[in-house]
């Protein structure tokens, strides 16, 4: 017989949290691993796909979320936080595998200039690919903007440094306080051997604007302002702080603004609160400490009282872009209004400083290079450029997809001489969840974590939210509704019985010459591939197609080793656990006391035949643990696993033995309070069952 | 359909005690539809029987198969080499009495035990549950009776009734079973053809069923045919 799964058609549509991540993160791999334990294996999954991944655990736009099918039944699944918490726990892990790549297999050199994720991500993918990289970076510390811009309470820089480590350890150089440009020009690292120069410079410089008084004595510019805030000596401000800019720059800069002690901190923007660039949950929380938000208002003219500036007078906006969609903001001149202000700081923008093309080939003006989108070549030959230096403002996450796409380009250059078309290319999704699967799924709240208060938070500049614990983490992850990843059918073997069409919970299977579940309905609960007469169903993930053997593979070595003791194996709810270490505490212990713990993403997905398996190499007890009481995520679960366990006593006893060698348990409170409980007083049934057995015989 | 159960392991374990090689053959057609012989039903026999013997402190292999359809030579002959390769002492299929004929009549030398008990053609009237709705005679009346059959659904078979133990609209040997009496008469006055079963049926020929004994169909399309003419020749 045929122990082949059924393999998944190749994919083709993904689920919106992998499509929509610039990335794309493999989501529903990550948050499987962590419901499995597997911190590290999510590590590694994780750093693949986004080498700044403790960064983005903080601050990323996630996307994910945003696209979330989860959000149509309660909330969408924590995702971001999750990935910190990853990041979190496999600190000492992540420290020990980092190994340097001592020999290049390439030998040819890459240099990159700036040090930001673009330029990072690039080069520690052309190091993983054999390439010596050097990175160029003008500041004493690497990062760009995540390590020069980005407030610690929201980035921490320790963590900046967690990913860059990394890279480093991959035998990527960095040069620091050389400035490409000024020390070192592109046209010389050719001359000095570099077979391939990428520009990641970013943008460094804030936009200023041409109003009167804009050079009062007070007004300052968002970047140099917030690159201020993280150096020893933080900026001096006066009681009134205004920031013109509704972007995230411009809410990062009056959030520090708050924290370096003004007390009326106002954010005057061009555009309606609906429309403020800034991210919804930033602006809330930049309410929350107090900050004023004037919408749809411009900046007029700063006034000042012997040059310094004392307060600005505001036009109102109308309209910021016009009909082709330009940025052309209109003013009602009619409607103004005066704001005090001892500092004024403009947050409306950031240019790149191109002084790294000084004396080189590569043509660029008003900040922008002159650039390629689909090759990512410069006019330079050799030269290619990457990042907000030329794609604009845009998130952590969108600078490390374009380092991917830089280190791809430069690969292939180098290999063949030719330029790699790289067209912008959407993944398809699913879509959302339809109304009648959402309405059946079992709702499950977010795991909150509470901010620190407001009032505390703005007393300085420390981490204003906590990681999940461990428990939170696990519990978040299992809200995971893995899309995509349900059922397959191997259409040679199923016999269109409708037996999963009559047994699916949510209502999704349907057979026309074959079953199918559809991709995006099918909730993967797996119910129809336990009890499918054909075995011809598997599920894509979770599933518990190879655990017969690998259990059996435990119960023969371990009745290889130690025959006296009765053993009984003992199928576990992995969705129970608060924690790892109880778990791999039991499966080290438990086994010398006579019992062997399995962790099964959801026991109700355990077959007859699954169930029966341990007695075929000798086990003399089977326990199965479920969920607690309400605990199982699909509908009918329980009832059709407790059928299925009748079935199997049901075997049990028609080949004379006692059928109470099963044992059904609910777990109470956690895995962590009542298994242990389970498992004794398991083991004390089976003892006496065994003895009297004996007894009996003679 | 066909619909099976399975056998208890008891009864199938004395078929197979003095055998150390084993092969366990599932049915993927009608034995799986109705869960009693599909290939994961194999497993569960197999895994029953390695538990017993083991218990038994017997050393048997126990392999497993499921066939598309065991009445058929085309899916039946790959399993002769199996059996011939694997030296498999005894077979126990989970196919029909069909199957079970078929691989006997197939694998010559080699012992073929049922696994289940056949036990009538039915339809699934629930998740679950089937139900006998034809007796297989050989000449079906159906138009004459609503389409029910008094064959199959009448525990007496008769072709005028219902009898006298027809009481609300069960039947008198068990309060479980519906009258098919009954049923017929409900539906031909649903279908205002009541008047019909006026007329009575005479004794039927039962020579199409069991009573002529073994039966045979042919269908010439697709029955073998002889060389065409001309063929063969130089």
């Amino acid at each position: 017989m045929s122990e082949q799964l059924p393999v998944a058609e190749e994919e083709t549509t993904y689920a919106p949290c992998t499509a929509s991540c610039p990335v794309h993160t493999d989501t529903r791999q990550f948050v499987e691993c962590i419901v499995e334990g597997r911190y590290e294996d999510a590590l590694e999954l994780l750093l693949d796909a986004n080498p700044f991944s403790s960064v983005c655990g903080r601050i990323c736009h996630h996307p994910c979320e945003q696209s979330c099918r989860r959000a149509k039944v309660d909330a969408p699944v924590g995702l971001m936080r999750l990935k910190r918490f990853v990041m979190e726990a496999t600190r000492e892990y992540r420290a020990s595998r980092r190994k340097a790549m001592d020999v290049a297999r390439d030998g040819r050199r890459i240099a990159v200039v700036g040090s930001g994720p673009s330029g990072l991500t690039a080069a520690r993918d052309l190091a993983r690919g054999g390439f010596k990289v050097v990175v160029f970076e003008r500041d004493p510390m690497p990062g760009g903007l995540l390590g020069h811009a980005i407030p610690r309470y929201r980035l921490p820089y320790a963590v900046v440094k967690e990913d860059i480590d990394d890279i480093l350890s991959l035998g990527v150089r960095l040069e620091t306080g050389v400035e490409v440009g000024k020390d070192l020009r592109i046209d010389d690292l050719f001359e000095e051997g570099f077979a391939s120069v990428l520009i990641a410079t970013g943008l460094s410089e804030s936009r200023a604007l041409a109003v009167s008084g804009i050079d009062s004595r007070g007004v300052l510019l968002a970047l140099p302002f917030l690159r201020a805030v993280l150096s020893p000596q933080p900026p001096t401000l006066g009681d009134s702080v205004v920031v013109i800019g509704g972007g995230n720059v411009a809410v990062d800069v009056a959030r520090s603004a708050r924290r370096l002690g003004a007390q009326r901190v106002t954010m005057v923007c061009l555009e309606s609160r609906s429309k403020m660039p800034a991210w919804q949950w930033e602006i809330e929380e930049t309410e929350e400490e107090g900050i004023h938000i004037m919408d749809s208002w411009g900046p007029a003219a700063v006034f000042n009282e012997d040059g310094a500036v004392r307060g600005l007078e505001l036009k109102r906006c109308t309209a910021v872009f016009d009909a082709e969609g330009r940025f052309n903001p209109e003013f009602d001149m009619s409607d103004t209004a005066t704001v005090v202000a001892d500092n004024v700081v403009l947050a409306i923008g950031q240019r790149g400083d191109l002084t790294c093309l000084e004396g080189s080939r590569v043509e660029g003006e008003d900040g922008r290079i002159g650039w390629e989108g689909e090759t990512l070549a410069t006019s330079a030959p050799g030269v290619f450029a990457c990042g907000e230096v030329v794609t604009g403002q845009g998130s952590a996450v969108e600078a490390v997809f374009d380092g991917h796409r830089a280190a791809a380009a430069i690969a292939h250059y180098l290999a063949t001489g030719d330029l790699l078309q790289q067209p912008a290319m959407e993944l398809p999704h699913i879509g959302d969840l339809p109304d009648e699967v959402a309405a059946k799924v079992k709702t499950l709240s977010p795991v909150a974590v509470s901010s620190r208060p407001a009032e505390e938070r703005v007393e300085d500049f420390a981490e204003i939210e906590r990681g999940f614990t461990e428990a939170e983490a696990l519990a978040e992850a299992r809200r995971c509704m893995a899309c995509t990843t349900g059922a397959l059918v191997d259409e040679a073997k199923c016999a269109a019985c409708l037996t999963c069409v009559r047994i699916c919970p949510f209502g999704v299977a349907t057979v026309d010459q074959t079953a199918a579940m559809p991709r995006d309905e099918c909730q993967a609960c797996g119910l129809c591939a336990a009890q499918c007469p054909a075995a011809a169903i598997a599920l894509k993930r979770f599933g518990t197609n190879q655990m017969k053997e690998r259990v059996q593979g435990l119960v023969a070595e371990l009745k290889r080793s130690d025959s006296s003791e009765p053993l009984i194996v003992s199928y576990c709810c992995l969705f129970e656990m608060t924690g790892r270490d109880f778990i791999r505490r039991a499966q080290q212990e438990y086994p010398q006391r006579g019992v062997l713990p399995v962790m099964v993403p959801c026991v109700a997905r355990l077959s007859v035949a699954d169930m029966l398996g341990p007695f075929e190499v000798g086990a003399e007890g089977l326990v199965i643990i479920a969920c607690s009481e309400d605990g199982c995520l699909y509908p009918t679960a329980e009832q059709r696993l407790l059928a299925r366990v009748r079935s199997a006593k049901g075997v049990l006893a028609e080949i004379g033995l006692e059928p109470e060698r099963i044992d059904y348990w609910k777990t109470e409170g956690s895995a962590e309070v009542s298994w242990r409980a389970f498992w004794a007083l398991s083991r004390r049934k089976l003892s006496r069952m065994l003895t009297a057995g004996e007894e009996d015989r003679e | 359909m066909i619909v099976a159960e399975r056998k208890p392991l008891s009864e199938i374990r004395g078929f197979v005690e003095d055998y150390h090689r084993l092969l366990i053959v599932g049915c993927g057609t009608c034995a799986t539809v109705c869960l009693a012989g599909g290939e994961a039903e194999v497993k569960v026999v197999a895994s029953g029987l390695r538990i017993s013997f083991l218990r038994d402190g017997k050393e048997v292999e126990i392999l497993e198969s499921c066939v598309t359809r065991q009445c058929e030579p085309e899916f039946v002959e790959p399993l002769k080499e199996k059996v011939l390769d694997e030296a498999v002492e005894a077979v126990v299929s989970l196919g029909c009495g069909v199957g079970v004929n078929f691989l006997a009549q197939t694998l010559e030398t080699v012992p073929v035990f049922p696994g289940v008990n056949t036990k009538f053609f039915g339809a699934a009237v629930e998740p679950g549950v089937w139900v006998e709705m034809c007796a297989g005679c050989g000449n079906c009346i159906l138009h004459l009776t609503g389409g029910i059959c008094p064959i199959a659904r009448c525990s007496k078979s008769i072709l005028n009734g219902p009898c006298g133990g027809s009481r609300d609209g069960k039947c008198e040997i068990d309060p479980e079973i519906e009258c098919g009496w009954a049923l017929i008469v409900e539906r031909m006055k649903r279908l205002g053809t009541l008047d019909k079963l006026e007329e009575i049926l005479p004794p039927r020929d039962w020579s199409t069923s069991r009573h002529g004994g073994p039966r045979k169909v042919t269908h010439q399309e697709v029955a073998a045919v002889g060389p065409q003419q001309g063929e063969g020749e130089p």
